[in-house]
């Protein structure tokens, strides 16, 4: 039962987390919340339900490729025409916050006026879906988010640590002042930056959407992700990892529980919203957020 | 007519939550995604106050803001205390705004997901615009009052605020009450108007349309916000024949107006004549789109869809350009006309004020006026036998660095004192742990027989420490006279409420004895004739000259002078030696003073003290100072030596 749950808790954090991951990434080096980047997740989603079911009736893997690219595109565009102008501009970001949010909007809505509310399901990837482990089952579709995820973030932080561009974006979370001074191409940088982001979010769209519905307010602003990565704390990717499992396992356990005749799940939310609040009020910048003092 | 009606109605109660979210977020500089479930909670208290106990509206939309305001103080509480930032703070309160949707969804008392249908329409577009113009004017008359120019400070600069002895956490929970009050009552008039509510509609999307009418109207400003907020719910109705994609269109006019205007609207100023067209063309683009969408609507089914809208943009562009000219015109038509019209209301206002002195002075002013008179410029009044700033072995470490050293320091009443040394040796810090910026690792620092050690720099400053910085920090929006007149915010004495209603007979004489008192340190620097100019806008040199006539409106006891002659030339430091002698020799104010200008020092410090990787190494006069081996070898970097002659 408790295996189960645990089972459940890392499938979905493991989802939780890539996505998290984006937030956090453009966070790190542009100091603002991606308010969009959950559209550009549910965007990812949607692309893979029109290659996969509407038009190219492709299988899974190449639209999980071109969703990652897609969504990595459209972050891109997304930066380009919403904030690039602010980012030169050295706007507060409380300025680029509201733009971020105007994006999530107008996208969020766009789906709404053209493909309608209805919920779409992905077709399943694996014939046989489950296996047993220890009389707690696995689907094999979240072993498999899993351990792409994983991969993903994985080679995620092997480019940040060990490639020139990584290096880029790792010294321009410190201070992107300097790193333009130095002859990094802030526009080159900030790219790659929400391209990666953006072929992050993808990917976790697709899969939320096999796991689950695609549907489009499934990544609006108050998604779990960007909880997760306000836990972790906001530009940390550890972070944002460990912010997306812990929410995955918190929900997976909330669900399970009743208390007397009240079912727990019910709260679900705000039971994530009351820890995202007690942590924040015991550390006020997340598990592994930066405190950045300022000098006088 | 009727659906004009509605859209007024409707602007009218989304501005009244705005204004209270410009004080909260555009003047406090604190960001909240949770406005709505202030909103909510106005609404539903108001609600079940009429609906089940069948009270009148009045008492109920009171109750309902009490309401809000308690809620907020709640949330608050913690989360201003524990010093959230932006991006935090703001994720909190939106996670507020979620949690409190559900728990209203579940319970029984608000009938759940259901809502509360059937509550009586007691609310009409009369009364709503008396309340819409109730809260601006109570916003107004905040804003300029010594209570709104704190919370105004804290917005521009929350460090430069604290060190002017106002307290972060009292002054943000205030800004938040008061906002949850008008969000309470702006709910509690919509629940009255739409006569249904249910807990979907106080969702993030109501708080993101305030925040973004806020933020796009522009901060530090209630005019901006106020027409964000009219043009945000106006236009999407005005294409409610585009169902969805008006949000789509809502979504894309925020990146639009954060992208096109830097400052939003009307980015910390408020309407006048220069940017009275500015308010026609934006009207004019508002009216334009209406005609052009109701042309286009007429005749499409006739015409056909292309030269229906042609006459649809011609017409409608016609009138953005005949009103953008209309505005310009009645700019110019008001210019000479409004000063008349200005100093006929003031005489007018001012009469009557006059005819109540009588009545009203006795009992509110009378007792005070005597007891909480400002000293004034005056001699400080210190006792001359010890050390009025003492400083034994203070040690503060930052990591593995040692930033200051076992220092030992005494300052005697009226001394001006030089701490120098080279960059990094620690001299701020010294600063930053005698005005409580740092907790002290080890060691005391006794003020005028106190110990200062674990005090906040609010207590510190009132107490008598006041400083200047090394990076200039002045409240940079707002003009010259209040960033002084904010820093004799304790010489105050009129209440919250009549601060509120700009009480004539309480809040004139102080805000006119405070205004005095302001032109007079002004006056001190040589910056009177720069009284309404913007302080961001000042030349460097007379910003620091102003950063001093603020830390002097404290009436401090000791000055701490960070830098103030940093960038300047030799001219403009020779007149910063004669100003802060002309101080020093007025009040006999003890001055500790650090500066790299070797001139100024040497001319002005009867004492120094010089710094070195966080140590004393020297104290002294001037003469002393300057032939000691130890501080030329800290400045030059080796020992001197003495070649022997011949």
């Amino acid at each position: 039962m408790i295996l189960q749950t645990i089972i459940t808790g890392l499938s979905i954090g493991s989802i939780y987390a890539l996505m998290a991951v984006g937030y956090s990434l453009v966070f790190s080096v542009l100091n603002f919340s991606n308010f969009a980047h959950g559209a550009i997740i549910t965007l990812g989603a949607y692309i893979a339900w029109a290659i996969m079911v509407q038009f190219l009736r492709l299988p899974f893997l190449p639209a999980l490729l071109l969703s990652i690219l897609g969504a990595g595109i459209l972050a891109f565009l997304n930066e380009r025409i919403a904030y690039s102008t602010l980012r030169r501009r050295r706007a507060p970001s409380l300025y680029l916050m509201i733009s971020a949010m105007g994006v999530a909007i107008a996208l969020q809505n766009l789906l709404y006026a053209t493909i309608g509310a209805k919920l779409y399901a992905l077709p399943p990837v694996f014939a046989q879906d489950a296996f047993e482990v220890g009389g707690a089952t696995i689907s094999r579709m979240d072993l498999f988010a899993f351990v792409f995820s994983v991969v993903a973030i994985g080679l995620l932080h092997f480019g940040l640590m060990y490639t020139k561009v990584g290096t880029a974006i790792r010294a321009a979370s410190h201070d992107m002042e300097m790193v333009s001074v130095l002859g990094v191409n802030l526009d080159v940088l900030v790219a790659v930056l929400f391209l990666i982001a953006g072929g992050l979010g993808g990917m976790a769209g697709v899969f939320m959407g096999v796991k689950y519905m695609v549907y489009p307010s499934m990544g609006w602003i108050t998604n779990k992700a960007y909880i997760g990565a306000v836990i972790g704390g906001l530009g940390s990717l550890p972070g944002a990892i460990v912010g997306g499992m812990l929410l995955g396992l918190l929900e997976a356990l909330v669900s399970v529980t009743t208390i007397g005749s009240v079912q727990l799940s019910t709260y679900r939310d705000v039971f994530s919203f009351g820890i995202l609040a007690i942590l924040l009020i015991v550390r006020p910048t997340g598990l592994f957020g930066r405190l950045v003092e300022e000098k006088l | 007519m009727a659906y004009a009606q509605a859209i007024f109605t409707n602007s009218a109660i989304y501005i009244i939550a705005a204004m209270g979210l410009a004080i909260f977020t555009g003047y406090t500089g604190l960001f909240s995604l949770g406005h709505a479930a202030f909103m909510a909670v106005g609404a539903y208290t108001a609600a079940i106050l009429t609906y089940f106990y069948h009270w009148p509206l009045l008492p109920a939309l009171l109750v309902g803001m009490i309401a809000a305001v308690l809620v907020s103080l709640v949330v608050g509480y913690p989360t201003l205390r524990a010093k959230l930032r932006s991006d935090y703070f703001a994720i909190a309160t939106l996670g507020f705004g979620e949690a409190l949707k559900v728990i209203l969804e579940n319970l029984d008392l608000t009938q759940g997901a259901r809502g509360l249908p059937g509550i009586q329409k007691l609310a009409g577009p009369v009364n709503t615009a008396a309340w819409m113009v109730l809260a601006i004017w109570v916003c107004w008359n905040f804003l300029r009052s010594t209570y709104g120019r704190k919370i105004i400070a804290i917005g521009q600069d929350p460090v430069a605020a604290e060190m002017i002895g106002i307290r972060l956490l009292p002054n943000q929970m205030l800004s938040l009450g008061f906002s949850a009050a008008l969000a309470g009552l702006s709910g509690g008039l919509l629940a009255h108007y739409i006569t249904f509510i249910q807990p979907a509609i106080f969702s993030m999307d109501l708080s993101s349309l305030l925040t973004a009418g806020v933020v796009c109207g522009g901060m530090g400003s209630l005019t901006g916000p106020f027409v964000a907020t009219a043009l945000f719910v106006v236009v999407p109705e005005l294409f409610r024949g585009l169902a969805l994609w008006r949000l789509v269109l809502y979504g894309v006019l925020l990146v639009v107006i954060m992208n096109l205007r830097p400052k939003g609207l009307y980015g910390h100023e408020e309407l006048n004549l220069s940017n009275l067209p500015k308010l026609f063309l934006i009207a004019g683009l508002t009216v334009g789109l209406t005609i052009g969408a109701s042309v286009y609507n007429a005749y499409a089914p006739e015409w056909g869809g292309a030269p229906s809208l042609l006459l649809a943009a011609l017409l409608g562009l016609g009138v953005t350009v005949a009103m953008n000219y209309a505005g310009r015109g009645l700019a110019r038509l008001l210019q000479p006309v409004l000063p008349i019209l200005s100093a006929t209301w003031h005489r007018g206002f001012n009469h009557i004020v006059r005819l109540g002195d009588g009545v009203f002075v006795p009992w509110t002013r009378a007792a005070g006026a005597a007891a909480t008179g400002d000293p004034g410029p005056q001699a400080n009044t210190v006792a001359a036998d010890k050390p009025l700033l003492s400083i034994r072995g203070l040690r503060k470490h930052f990591g593995g660095v040692i930033a200051v050293d076992s220092v030992d320091l005494d300052v005697w009443p009226g001394q001006i004192v030089g701490l120098i040394g080279p960059n990094g040796s620690g001299k701020t810090t010294v600063f930053n742990l005698t005005s409580g910026v740092y907790p002290i690792d080890s060691g005391t620092v006794t003020f005028d027989g106190r110990a200062l050690a674990g005090q906040p720099p609010t207590s510190i400053v009132l107490g008598g420490i006041s400083r200047t910085f090394q990076n200039i920090r002045l409240f940079s929006s707002m003009t010259v006279l209040d960033n002084v007149r904010t820093a004799l915010h304790t010489a105050s004495d009129y209440g919250l409420f009549a601060a509120f209603v700009q009480w004539p007979w309480t809040v004139r004489p102080t805000e006119e004895r405070l205004r005095t008192r302001a032109m007079e340190l002004l006056g001190v620097v040589g910056l009177e004739a720069y009284a309404d100019r913007v302080a961001g806008t000042l030349p460097y040199g007379l910003q620091r000259k102003l950063e001093i006539a603020r830390a002097l409106a404290l009436h401090p006891k000791l000055l701490l002078l960070d830098e103030p002659a940093a960038g300047m030339n030799p001219q403009e430091s020779l007149d910063l030696v004669e100003l802060i002698r002309r101080i020093h020799e007025r009040t006999q104010l003890t001055v500790i003073l650090i500066e790299h200008h070797m001139d100024v020092v040497m001319n002005l410090c009867e004492r120094i003290a010089v710094l070195n990787f966080g140590k004393k190494i020297a104290e002294g006069t001037p003469d002393e100072i300057q032939s000691n081996p130890l501080v030329l070898e800290a400045y030059l970097g080796q020992k001197v030596e003495y070649a022997p002659q011949g």
